[in-house]
């Protein structure tokens, strides 16, 4: 589903990721785990074509997000680490943006609005302004409109951050169910036991480069992730 | 830690002068000393010096005949009233809707300081607009009057009560503001309905004042004794440049009074007004039939819901919506008669009514200029339109749009009216009708890519970019240069080939522009808002 290539990210002199090639089938939650500044960012970044990378290739189902932008970004959603929406918007406005740039026929966005919404327990608020919602609301908004395009690949930077336990449990079940339908993740996360627990497969990545990558059994062996982590960060 | 909150401020407000955003390095010394002089030649030599013309024709008249009160009073009138209506739109914003409020509150910094460096920022940016008029008034009168102590000391006096006097003008307004927006459901709207109601009144009193100044300068010694009696506290007002030094310790110490009523108020309800959250009632969500939009159409839509959610950037950026059309009807009244006095005055020019009318309304066109900022105030929704299925150039395709259909269209009555009242030829009229039309498409597509190359997108106030930012700036004074061009080089050579053919170059100029900035925009623009 996403093939990253060789991926060389550079800030001016600074390379933020360095030849960085990961793989994520149909149907695999994949978690990217590394210290703040290790270039989790600027990976998940590069996929969803907000950053221009440097050297490498990114393909989405075998197409890639230099050369077809938007057609691979009709087959993905992403939700970045700090929900910054607009805020001149209703929530009920800004999915109905969503649902146009995806061109969603309304009676099925009426309906997955309407499940997500009642699922997350916002519909109450859909006609509030996204500036009055709290960074939880946003967030939870902002899963709202990933999932409501029904897309084949979710991009997520630290997802759970914000969420009641709630909406942290639901997201979490929201996830797996995608995957069993075939569709793949991607996320990064600070929190190892949701990763240990919810994760096929997982990524660390230091400095840049990545150090370790596999089945969650292949990464950790009979260790906790928190422990392998650790670990490789110590080296 | 007032003074580095202060530091801060300022930093936000010149940032555009420190740092480079497209490079995203500071500027260097050199770059940052020529934007300040760029800055200083704005103020001192075209404000500052329009002012100093004006002062010297007061100042001269009165100031022989004892009247150097009644000039005083005239010349700080005037700079009370730019300053205030200089700041007037930014202090509610300013005081109140810092983004950085949350942060500055969790820090162990007295809120008392923070209402004292938010005061500053905007006692500066008024003083600022006040001083190209007070400085003029003070230098004129000691280089007509003499130089003495008390002149000088009376004067540095005047200048701080004038000055003060703005900044609490700014406050009260400001608070009533923020209590009349946060009791408002269509806050943006309302405010800018509020605000184009004291324009109104402002242009209303100003054009009455005007004649007033005009007939007391003519009539200075009648209107001095006049004033002098129904009015003594303009007179003892007056008399502090003069160098009264009773008058100057009498205003200043209801200067300084005033200010700690202020201060007072202030401190009492800063708190509860930042962090408010508004007290309208909360709208409950109910299903409604959706109503699906093309993918152009929602990106329109987007915009425009943008452009009519802040009142900061409706007023600023679109004052020409409103503008062109009343200039319209009033073309229809009195053009006729414009046009006719313009052909009498300037008989060596034929036809220069029309190239006139073509150049006003043009500068008028200018004061719409939606798309400069509209990049900018993207802000940190800027991952946004760069993860979504949408082409760049159509993001910026319909951030022309906005500013294109709301100039093009009130331009289009604007310039029909215009030229339903001249007398011209058939090709003149059609000509009149279209140049200003091909200029506002020329000028939406100018402002999306100046906007572009000079983005500003981690402010803290949307003020930066709307009001503070170097391609607003441009924007605007691009517009009033292209305006000033226009009619200039038709006074010079342009005459020769008539107005029509003029008009036609000019049109030509504009529609070429046109094609050749859209085609930079889905290019290279495009490639420049993914690298944002």
């Amino acid at each position: 589903m996403l093939n990253i290539e060789h991926l060389t990210k550079r800030y001016g002199e600074k390379t933020a990721v360095d030849d960085l090639s990961l793989h994520i089938a149909p149907g695999e939650i994949y978690g990217f785990i590394g210290h703040n500044g290790a270039g989790k960012t600027t990976t998940l970044k590069s996929v969803v074509g907000i950053l221009q990378f440097n050297e490498g290739r990114i393909t989405v189902n075998g197409r890639s997000i230099r050369d077809e932008p938007v057609r691979c970004k009709r087959e993905m959603a992403y939700i970045p680490d700090n929900p910054d929406l607009y805020e001149f918007m209703s929530g009920i406005k800004y999915l109905n943006f969503i649902g146009d740039i995806y061109a969603i026929p309304a009676d099925e966005r009426q309906e997955r609005i309407r499940k997500y919404a009642d699922l997350f327990e916002l519909t109450g608020d859909l006609a509030q302004p996204i500036s009055a919602y709290s960074h939880g609301m946003k967030q939870k908004l902002a899963v709202i409109a990933a999932w409501m395009h029904a897309p084949k690949l979710i991009i997520m930077d630290e997802p759970f951050v914000g969420l009641d336990p709630k909406a942290a449990h639901l997201l979490k079940e929201m996830m797996r169910e995608h995957c069993d339908r075939g569709g793949a993740i991607f996320f990064s996360t600070h929190v190892l036991e949701v990763a240990e627990k919810l994760c096929d497969k997982v990524a660390i990545i230091k400095q840049g480069k990545l150090i370790k990558a596999g089945t969650m059994e292949e990464v950790k062996g009979d260790d906790s992730l928190e422990e392998v982590f650790l670990e490789l960060e110590a080296e | 830690m007032l003074g580095i909150l202060i530091k801060k401020q300022l930093l936000e407000v010149f940032r555009s002068y420190f740092y480079d955003a497209k490079k995203n390095r500071m500027r260097s010394r050199w770059a940052i000393a020529g934007w300040f002089l760029f800055f200083f030649a704005v103020m001192v030599v075209f404000l500052g010096g329009m002012f100093t013309v004006l002062a010297m024709s007061f100042c001269g008249a009165m100031t022989p005949l004892g009247l150097g009160w009644l000039y005083f009073v005239l010349m700080v009138g005037i700079a009370i009233a730019l300053g205030a209506f200089g700041s007037v739109f930014n202090t509610y914003a300013g005081l109140y809707l810092g983004k950085d409020n949350d942060l500055l509150l969790s820090l162990p910094i007295p809120v008392r300081t923070i209402i004292a460096a938010r005061l500053v920022n905007v006692y500066l940016l008024g003083a600022m607009y006040s001083a190209t008029v007070l400085i003029p008034t003070l230098i004129v009168y000691w280089v007509v009057a003499g130089v003495t102590a008390a002149r000088v000391i009376c004067g540095v006096l005047l200048f701080l009560v004038a000055t003060v006097f703005v900044l609490l003008l700014s406050c009260v307004l400001g608070w009533v503001v923020a209590k009349i927006s946060l009791r408002l459901k269509n806050k943006s709207f309302m405010t800018v309905l509020l605000s184009l109601a004291f324009i109104g009144a402002y242009y209303f009193f100003y054009f009455r004042a005007n004649d007033l100044v005009r007939q007391i300068v003519r009539n200075a010694e009648i209107y001095g004794e006049k004033i002098k009696g129904a009015a003594c506290w303009l007179f003892l007002f007056g008399r502090i440049g003069e160098g009264d030094w009773f008058a100057a310790a009498l205003f200043t110490a209801v200067t300084a009074a005033l200010c700690a009523l202020v201060w007072f108020a202030m401190s009492r309800s800063f708190l509860k007004i930042a962090t408010a959250s508004g007290s309208t009632e909360k709208v409950r969500y109910s299903e409604k039939p959706v109503r699906e939009r093309s993918l152009f159409g929602a990106l329109l839509a987007k915009e425009f819901a943008r452009f009519g959610s802040s009142a900061n950037y409706m007023l600023n950026c679109g004052f020409g919506v409103l503008l062109l059309p009343i200039v319209g009807i009033m073309l229809l009244f009195k053009g006729r008669e414009a046009c006719e006095l313009i052909g009498t005055l300037l008989a060596s020019r034929p036809e220069s009514a029309a190239v006139l009318l073509c150049g006003g309304l043009i500068m008028l066109a200018s004061m719409n200029d939606m798309a400069a900022p509209s990049i900018s105030l993207e802000g940190k929704s800027i991952w946004i339109p760069q993860s979504l299925p949408v082409e760049a150039r159509q993001v910026l395709r319909a951030k022309t749009a906005v500013q294109l259909l709301l100039t093009a269209l009130p331009m289009l009555f604007a310039s029909g009216c215009a030229a339903a009242v001249i007398d011209a030829s058939p090709a003149g009229k059609l000509l009149l009708l279209l140049t200003p039309v091909a200029y506002s498409f020329f000028s939406a597509h100018a402002g999306t890519a100046i906007g572009l190359r000079m983005p500003l997108l981690n402010w803290t106030n949307e003020l930066a970019p709307i009001k503070q930012s170097g391609a607003v700036g441009i924007a605007l004074l691009g517009g009033w240069a292209v305006s000033g061009v226009h009619i200039a080089v038709y006074m010079l050579i342009g005459y020769r080939i008539g107005a029509a053919g003029y008009m036609g170059v000019w049109t030509l100029l504009f529609v070429l522009g046109s094609f050749a900035l859209r085609r930079w925009l889905d290019t290279k623009g495009a490639a420049l808002f993914a690298e944002l």
